[in-house]
């Protein structure tokens, strides 16, 4: 139980919210694992005390395993299969990218990853995090680590993960795509606001075994943007500029422009297994986490 | 329509193309716009959604570019209005496509006559439609303003002046004296000389006289107000002496109207009112009144018309005559003419004083009858001489020997009136001298009454209200002596006098030029109307006061300085004005005119107005878009 004068693990969130990421664990669609041994159920055969099914038996197989019970009533040798605990590779991806720090947008997507990567390495699975900010650059990585030795160590590179620059979106998960292997999910924590195509960068994170699960941050004035007249929008990433005229008339356009994306972003990770969501920077991370994340399936409590 | 008009209505045309200039005021305009027009620069994360929206918005709305601009739209309209405007385009009509046009305004007496329908007098609507025509005037039109009655007068120079235009029109008032049309059409044809006049504007009520005898070097455009008004008034006033103190008053009192038009008529004796008649008349039957009045010396009658019903025109209802003081004519027979001398004798109302030598009693008769030259100071207002031969006609008529026969005479004359000359024979033979003729006659004043076979037999000349006639032959030597033409010649010649000398008849005077006063030679007198008004004249060496003007009706009283020495009057006496009739064609030389019916006056249609109030329509579009736009931010 925390109290007001324990000090905070970390700046990211505080103790009671930590303890009670300890207890969630991430829900996968598909059971992409490694081959590695872990906690994470595969939908193969192994060797856990949890029944999984039957199948025929078949020269070669292991006698221990035929049920001899069936057998006995059927004639048949029918070999007992159980789930076998393998490890799954949960990939975070974190797009520090100069849009990210509007509207404490990476601070929330700091957290998200302390979340997802504190629910892998309690539940063994491997946790990788890449920070990718500019084009060109080798991205800040946290190598995948497993186990509650690492948390410490994830939530210091989180902590200590700066934004700035320009890469797009697509080129920040081919870049992650070269240096990552491993199969499991993979967590874009990003506010998806790029003009670049990323059903290919999708498709190479299928390939390579990874459900692509979408997080959309994007910060309360992106949602509803507070203007009015006639403005030049600047681009914090590019420095690009758009001449809007009479930008009050055209909110609806960009509610319905918005929601277009959201619907394209959720889209393209279905198509490919995977998840999606849009959060707001404004509402409470605690909520998000605990309520929102639950209902859509992304967590277990 | 006019003759020549019917040009149809062409492409507008701008008063001030210069102005059009300013349309490059729209290349700062655009550039201030995009200068001024920093927008507030505000950093989004990523533009990609209002990239979007901008994209969408374009393929949904064709005129997003405009939109995006639309207050520079908005302003390049404002200004192509404003511009436009300024160059004060116009669509062209046909009676103001002449730069330089003539414009005149009738203001004769049935000008003054009030049209029921809008209580206004028919020279102020001409008057309402000239000043559409100042007022829409283009910068290279001018306009010369002419005003005309009995004559014309010249109100302004050629000049796009409208305020000196509008003072000229302002000063034209309605004068009691019947329209013609010659003098003002001479007078603006001087001026095609110094100006490329291609039309003359005409605005009348259409009371003018049908014919013309000018040859119009212009197009006329006549402009007739259709009006109809009930009118009664005096159009004939005269006196014939009856007997040696009495007087037959005539009056002809005349309507305009189809519908019987009744009213009183007073008659007044040195304002003293003697009748009063009840009289009706309409158009084409008018009412003629005699009234017996007595009178011994001058005395001035009036006749004035109370009209029972609607009367439009004022101005004809009164009118004065003046009654000589009656006495004999002055008839002197100067050397030995026995037959003229009984001739004479017979006739009633005529004092002779025959002579054949010697020095008369009077210095003045009305009448002289002579066979010489008379003797100096003796002045007649008629002269007749028998067998003299003009001084100055020495060498074009010269008498020889031999007979003449009368060969042609002017009948109409007043002095060979039932006069027949045919068959007379003349023992004498004037002849035409080297060279001479009819012409050379005419050149120093002369007319030829009768011609013989060989020369001129009877020559009139006439200098101011004198008359003379010479008989270059004897009339004893002739068998005229002998006839019955001779004592109704006599009696013509003393008709003639008696006429002259006012002293048969005499007709009320009308409005124009006072009649001529016989007053006191080289005197200056003044004249002074009802009004006050004062007009100094100077009476010739005969004592003969004359042109004086008398443009108003009424009373005009001629006094020495310090006495009145003679009262006249003058009426409209009018019988086209009084009708109010209007004429459907005016002829000219050559040349006929209709006189086109209309109210409203074809003039320029201007367009500045609507495009300036388009602009102003722009302005408040702009300023609802601009407060609106703001409204839904709020």
């Amino acid at each position: 139980m925390s109290t007001a004068t324990e000090s905070r693990y970390s700046r990211l969130f505080d103790n009671a919210t930590l303890r009670q990421i300890e207890r969630m664990r991430l829900r996968p669609l598909r059971r992409l694992t490694n081959r590695s041994r872990g906690e994470h159920l595969s939908g193969k055969g192994g060797s856990s005390t949890d029944f999984a099914d039957y199948r025929d038996y078949a020269v070669g197989d292991d006698l221990r395993y035929v049920d001899w019970n069936i057998f006995a009533r059927l004639r048949r040798p029918f070999i007992k299969q159980f789930q076998h605990e393998e490890e799954m590779h949960v990939v975070l991806l974190i797009d520090a990218s100069t849009s990210m720090l509007s509207g404490d947008k990476l601070l929330r997507a700091q957290q998200f990853a302390a979340a997802f990567g504190i629910m892998g390495m309690l539940n063994l699975e491997r946790v990788s995090v890449y920070g990718i900010h500019t084009s060109g650059v080798q991205p800040l990585l946290f190598p995948p680590s497993t186990g509650r030795t690492k948390i410490r160590p994830l939530l210091t590179f989180l902590e200590q993960l700066e934004g700035g620059g320009a890469i797009p979106l697509e080129q920040s998960i081919e870049t992650m795509l070269r240096f990552h292997r491993g199969r499991g999910v993979a967590i874009l924590l990003s506010d998806f606001l790029t003009l670049g195509d990323l059903s290919r960068p999708f498709n190479m994170l299928y390939s390579s075994g990874l459900e692509p699960w979408g997080l959309q941050i994007l910060s309360a004035a992106e949602i509803a943007p507070d203007v009015q007249g006639d403005l030049r929008f600047v681009d914090s990433e590019t420095g690009d500029t758009l001449d809007i005229t009479n930008a009050a008339e055209l909110l609806g356009e960009y509610h319905q422009q918005l929601q277009v994306l959201q619907d394209y972003l959720d889209a393209q990770c279905r198509r490919r297994q995977g998840r999606f969501l849009s959060i707001s920077t404004g509402e409470e991370f605690e909520l998000q986490l605990k309520d929102r994340l639950c209902r859509q399936g992304w967590v277990l409590r | 329509m006019s003759a020549g008009m019917g040009a149809a209505m062409t492409w507008p045309g701008f008063i001030n193309p210069i102005g059009a200039w300013l349309f490059l005021a729209a290349i700062p305009l655009v550039v201030l716009y995009f200068l001024k027009l920093r927008r507030p620069r505000m950093e989004v994360p990523s533009l990609v959604l209002w990239h979007s929206v901008v994209n969408d918005q374009r393929v949904n709305s064709p005129f997003q570019k405009f939109r995006r601009n639309l207050l520079l739209l908005l302003q390049l309209i404002l200004l192509g209005l404003l511009v436009l405007a300024l160059t004060q385009p116009f669509i062209a009509s046909s009676a103001g496509s002449a730069e330089f046009t003539p414009v005149l305004i009738d203001c004769s007496a049935s000008m003054a006559a009030i049209d029921p329908a809008t209580g206004k007098t028919r020279l102020e609507l001409v008057q309402d439609e000239v000043r559409n025509l100042i007022e829409n005037l283009r910068s290279d039109q001018q306009l010369a303003l002419f005003s005309f009655a009995s004559t014309g007068r010249r109100l302004t120079e050629f000049t796009n002046d409208r305020r000196m235009l509008l003072q000229a029109l302002e000063s034209i008032t309605a004068t009691d004296v019947p329209a013609e049309l010659d003098d003002v059409l001479r007078m603006t044809a001087a001026y095609t000389t110094s100006f490329p006049i291609r039309e003359v504007l005409l605005l009348t009520d259409g009371n003018l006289p049908p014919s013309v005898e000018f040859e119009l070097p212009f197009r006329l455009d006549v402009r007739r107000l259709q009006l109809t008004a009930a009118n009664l008034g005096i159009t004939e006033m005269s006196a014939r002496r009856s007997g040696p103190q009495e007087w037959d008053i005539f009056i002809r009192v005349s309507a305009s109207s189809e519908e019987l038009l009744t009213a009183d008529l007073q008659l007044y004796l040195n304002e003293e009112q003697l009748f009063t008649e009840r009289i009706s008349a309409s158009a084409g039957e008018g009412e003629r009144l005699v009234f017996p009045v007595v009178s011994a010396g001058r005395a001035i009658l009036e006749a004035r018309l109370v009209p029972g019903d609607e009367d439009a025109l004022r101005t004809d209802n009164q009118c004065w005559l003046s009654l000589p003081e009656a006495r004999s004519l002055q008839v002197l027979t100067y050397g030995r003419l026995p037959a003229w001398q009984r001739a004479v004798g017979v006739l009633e109302g005529v004092e002779q004083e025959a002579l054949e030598d010697g020095v008369p009693e009077q210095t003045e008769y009305d009448l002289i009858i002579s066979n010489r030259e008379l003797p100096a100071g003796i002045s007649g207002r008629q002269k007749l001489f028998v067998d003299v031969i003009p001084a100055d006609l020495a060498g074009l008529v010269e008498k020889r020997d031999g007979v003449s026969l009368v060969t042609d005479w002017n009948r109409t004359s007043p002095l060979l009136q039932h006069v027949s000359l045919g068959e007379v024979q003349i023992g004498d033979m004037p002849a035409w001298g080297k060279g001479a003729g009819v012409g050379e006659l005419e050149e120093r004043g002369y007319e030829v009454l009768a011609e013989g076979s060989s020369g001129p037999l009877i020559l009139q000349k006439r200098e101011g209200l004198q008359t003379s006639w010479w008989f270059t032959f004897q009339t004893e030597r002739s068998t005229l002596q002998h006839r019955v033409a001779f004592p109704i010649l006599v009696a013509n010649a003393v008709d003639t006098s008696l006429r002259q000398a006012s002293l048969s008849e005499v007709a009320a005077a009308p409005t124009g030029v006072l009649p001529p006063l016989q007053l006191e030679p080289a005197t200056v007198y003044t004249v002074r109307t009802e009004q006050g008004e004062e007009v100094q004249g100077r009476s010739g060496v005969t004592g003969l006061l004359t042109g004086i003007g008398a443009a108003t009706v009424g009373r005009y009283e001629v006094s020495d300085g310090s006495d009145v020495v003679a009262v006249v009057g003058t009426g409209l006496l009018s019988l086209s004005e009084t009708s109010l009739s209007a004429v459907e064609e005016l002829s000219f030389a050559e040349v006929s005119v209709d006189a086109e019916t209309t109210v409203v006056l074809d003039t320029d249609q201007p367009l500045w107005w609507g495009l300036a109030m388009g602009a102003f329509l722009v302005m408040l579009l702009e300023w609802w878009y601009f407060q609106r736009v703001r409204g839904v931010v709020q």
